[in-house]
């Protein structure tokens, strides 16, 4: 309380700057220039807007969507709207400014989903996050472009995965899978993308991509084929069945190898083709040639049933080329009818003719003109005995007709063609075995029984029994003329004669010695031929016995059942014939009734009658198989013994019946006899029928 | 302000040849030059006051533009990330029927700063120029703005608590936005605005009200 107040100051009229505006001031201002410097930074920093055109916004959210870049996020989406036409969804997406000067013409975008593939499941971490959209661009910055329209699939290609780019091209016949993967000993080492029908469409094309550290193992020698599905075959060494993984078996892969070293590095864009299996693959490794190859079109009329695409081409047994393509064609002016006709399109390897100088498609179709002016044909050829696969063999035919090889200026040259040659084992076998099943084993079997039967009664037969004893009876009775007196007595004679002889050549002696010599002589000559001609005519008489026994000896009976049954079964044959079908049931059933009428009259005892009527048969028979020139003769012996029969059936008159049955049967037995006969000729006209059976 | 109803004259100090310090409330003779009793400087009428509230309340508009702009809390959880503005999250409350809570924020982060913007920029307008509006009614304004101001800061402490106790890892987050920076700034800088404001001078502007002076 006691306190004094200060004494007052003067204060000064003047007021410094700082003294009229509060220095509080500054807070505001500095706030204001913060706010500046944040504004303009953040404006110049801020990227361009570029605009992405998608089919649809799947998920694509304002602001929240990022856009990335080797997943790193780079920008964000700042608006969703659609096309003026409401065709697609351009998301507007803000991009840092440090990327953006690399996004260029050649960029490209696509949104990374969630995928469940067989393989795995990708981009599983947007199934909570949502989606993003992935950029992928170069290194190099381009011209600028703002406006983009955005992949519907990931491409192969891209930042994120660098690597070897190549393309793979399939073989005819093979397949490509695409989205699958490459493997490398069972490693997944690259990738095969979307794949594309070529124009002409005889091939599909992708490109594909081998990751970054396994390019190496790729050289312009290595050879790609398919692993996808499995692979079933049946060879000399046994069934195989082989596949590399499940996953391949799935989804389909590829794999490759390098079956030979050397080799340069690989370029990207080099271009592989793609076989369908190892073994091709392998093969076609060591005939692989850089050169184009020459398109030879053959033109085959007829069937061809069994040429396929791929299929070889051969010069001299050397694999040159394959089949393209198989068509047919029509064309009046060309071949002079309107017929199908087998367009063949063959691809012909240069490399693999030998050619020596240059190796063109164009000096190899020099080289094959030149041939087929010197008379190289094509022909189709059985590929093997088994399968029906054809090949087209180009072959040299001498004497050829002198054609030239069809060029034209945007044609595609035609070889000339000759006779195929086209084994058909498939056929013949089936025809032997056929046959085979068709022959008539029982029936023989039968007939063998019967015949057997018949030679045992035969051999049984007391006239057969009875040759011997009367060989043996007139070998006694030589011996009893050999012994008889009259033949001992011939020396006796002899001696008397000689003695008479002595006393007469003494009495010639004794008178006119030399004219008494000389017919006696004479006489003693003749009497010495008499004995001669009497002695000669025993040596004829014993081989007269011989043939005797010979005859006996030499009947045919082996023989005779052997030609039985080649009768049986060429009967057997021509009821198998055009000929027998006109008269197929009743043969047999005429046979049959034969034989019940045989089996009748053997019951009545007409069993000579028939025998003997059957033996004649059988004779007859057997003249027909001795010489198939004595055919019309047999035939008509036949036919005699036959009216034989008929004659000795018709005398057995016992009742109608019988006897009608048996006319009946004879008819049907003459009716074969002609079937015979038109066999016999044919036969003579072509023999060797009887061997294939038609 | 019991006098307030009362008389409508009042002496101010000034007129009466006397200044208070503002600190200890001690009465000095007018032209003292500093509180003899606590040392604080003794300022009649303080000239810089009104400088100091339109500073002070420029910086507190300027920040609460950003603060309404920009994300006021993140919440994370397991499947997305949510970003609401004030007024955004008060519309998504509503939008589930938290009828109550969203007023509640509305009323503390919108209703209220804004409305000392209007009455901090008011009274330092009506001080310069004529009224309409008594002084009293003025000091009452003043005494309000001054009261309430701190409940702005209701919101920050709910994102201040939600953050430091909603910090599940990856199932879900709260995280405080950039705009709760600002909002906490404005209120911040508000508040200094208002206590910038030397309400003597309303008493000063009623002599401005009534033309010649207070004496006749």
């Amino acid at each position: 309380m006691s306190d004094t107040p200060p004494p007052v100051r003067i204060e000064s009229v003047r007021k410094t700057l700082m003294q009229r505006f509060s220095i509080v001031w500054v807070i505001p201002f500095l706030a204001l220039a913060a706010a500046l410097i944040v504004a303009w930074q953040t404006y110049s920093e801020r990227g361009p807007l570029i605009e992405i055109e998608f089919k649809n916004g799947a998920q694509i959210a304002k602001r929240e969507t990022e856009l990335r870049y080797r997943d790193v996020t780079v920008g964000v989406v700042e608006d969703v709207k659609f096309a003026n036409d409401l065709s697609a969804v351009i998301a507007s997406v803000r991009v840092d400014k440090e990327v953006a000067t690399y996004i260029d013409a050649l960029s490209t975008f696509w949104v990374v989903r969630p995928e469940l593939t067989t393989r795995g499941v990708s981009g599983l971490d947007t199934v909570l996050s949502g989606v993003y959209i992935e950029g992928s661009w170069d290194s190099e910055i381009g011209p600028k472009q703002t406006r983009f329209s955005g992949l519907s699939d990931a491409p192969l290609f891209n930042s994120g995965r660098e690597g070897l780019q190549i393309a793979l091209k399939t073989t005819p016949g093979g397949s490509l899978t695409d989205n699958s993967p490459i493997t490398f000993r069972g490693i997944e080492v690259g990738r095969v993308g979307k794949a594309q029908i070529s124009k002409q469409g005889n091939f599909a094309i992708a490109e594909a991509i081998i990751f970054e550290p396994h390019t190496n193992l790729i050289s312009p020698t290595t050879r790609f084929w398919e692993t996808s599905g499995f692979t079933f075959s049946v060879g000399p060494s046994g069934a195989e069945i082989d596949f590399s993984s499940l996953a391949t078996l799935v989804s389909g892969g590829l794999t490759f190898d390098t079956f030979v070293s050397g080799g340069g590095p690989v370029v990207d864009g080099t271009v592989f083709d793609v076989y369908t299996n190892e073994a091709s693959a392998r093969n076609n490794l060591f005939n692989a040639s850089d050169v184009a190859t020459l398109d030879v079109r053959v033109v085959f009329e007829g069937n061809i049933a069994g040429l396929a695409v791929g299929a070889p081409v051969e010069l001299s047994g050397l694999k040159i080329g394959q089949v393209e393509s198989l068509s047919g064609i029509i064309n009046a002016e060309a071949f002079g009818d309107s017929r199908v006709r087998l367009n063949t399109l063959l691809s012909i390897q240069p490399a693999r003719l030998g050619l020596t100088d240059e190796v063109t498609p164009e000096a190899a179709l020099e080289f094959l003109s030149m041939r087929v002016e010197e008379g190289l044909r094509a022909r189709l050829a059985s590929t093997s005995l088994l399968t029906r696969g054809l090949k087209i063999e180009l072959v040299q035919v001498d004497g050829a007709p002198r054609t030239i090889l069809q060029t034209g200026a945007n044609d595609i040259p035609i070889l000339p063609t000759t006779k195929s040659e086209i084994a058909d084992a498939t056929a013949t076998v089936e025809g032997v075995v056929g046959r085979i099943n068709n022959l008539p084993i029982e029936e023989l079997l039968n007939s063998a029984i019967e015949f057997l039967d018949s030679a045992e009664a035969f051999v049984s037969n007391e006239d057969l029994r009875e040759t011997p004893k009367d060989v043996r009876t007139l070998l006694a009775e030589v011996r009893e003329v050999v012994a008889s007196e009259d033949v001992k007595n011939i020396p006796k004679a002899l001696n008397s004669a000689i003695s008479r002889f002595e006393t007469l050549l003494a009495q010639f002696e004794k008178e006119e010695l030399a004219s008494r010599l000389m017919a006696a002589v004479d006489a003693a000559s003749q009497a010495a031929s008499d004995v001669s001609v009497s002695v000669e005519g025993v040596p004829a008489l014993v081989s007269e016995i011989e043939a005797v026994a010979a005859k006996a000896n030499s009947l045919p009976l082996e023989e005779l059942a052997e030609q039985l049954t080649a009768l049986t079964a060429t009967a057997d044959d021509i009821l198998g014939t055009e000929a027998a079908k006109k008269l197929p049931a009743d043969l047999s059933a005429a046979l049959k009734e034969i034989n019940a009428t045989l089996a009748e009259l053997r019951e009545g005892g007409t069993v000579t009658n028939v025998n003997e009527a059957l033996s004649s048969a059988r004779k007859a028979a057997d003249a027909l198989a001795t010489s198939t020139e004595e055919l019309p003769a047999l035939v008509k012996r036949t036919s005699a013994v036959l009216d034989r029969a008929s004659a000795t059936i018709a005398g057995y008159d016992q009742g109608e019946v019988l006897s009608r049955d048996a006319r009946a049967a004879l008819r049907d037995i003459s009716k074969a006899a002609d079937a015979m006969a038109a066999l016999a000729r044919m036969l003579e006209r072509n023999p060797s029928a009887l061997l294939r059976g038609r | 302000m019991e006098l307030a109803g009362q008389t409508p004259d009042i002496i101010s100090a000034r007129d009466m040849g006397i200044v208070a310090c503002t600190r200890c409330t001690r009465v000095w003779p007018l032209g003292t030059d500093a509180c003899g009793r606590c040392g604080k400087r003794l300022v009649s009428r303080d000239d810089k006051s009104l400088q100091r509230v339109w500073a002070l309340w420029v910086v507190g508009l300027m920040c609460y533009i950003p603060a309404n702009l920009y994300p006021m809390l993140q919440t994370r959880t397991l499947l997305r990330v949510q970003e609401d503005t004030i007024v955004g999250g008060a519309i998504e409350l509503l939008h589930h029927d938290a009828v109550g809570v969203a007023l509640i924020i509305l009323i503390a982060s919108v209703v209220i700063p804004i409305s000392k913007f209007l009455a901090v920029g008011f009274l330092a307008i009506s001080v310069t120029r004529p009224s309409t509006v008594s002084n009293h009614q003025r000091q009452m304004l003043y005494e309000v703005v001054e009261y309430i101001g701190r409940w702005s800061m209701i919101d920050i402490f709910v994102v201040a608590i939600m953050s430091s106790l909603v910090q599940l890892n990856t199932l879900a987050a709260v995280n405080p936005g950039i705009a709760s920076l600002f909002f906490a700034l404005s209120v911040i800088f508000t508040m200094l605005s208002a206590q910038a404001f030397d309400s003597r001078m309303i008493w000063d502007a009623q002599a401005l009200d009534q033309g010649p002076g207070p004496h006749e």
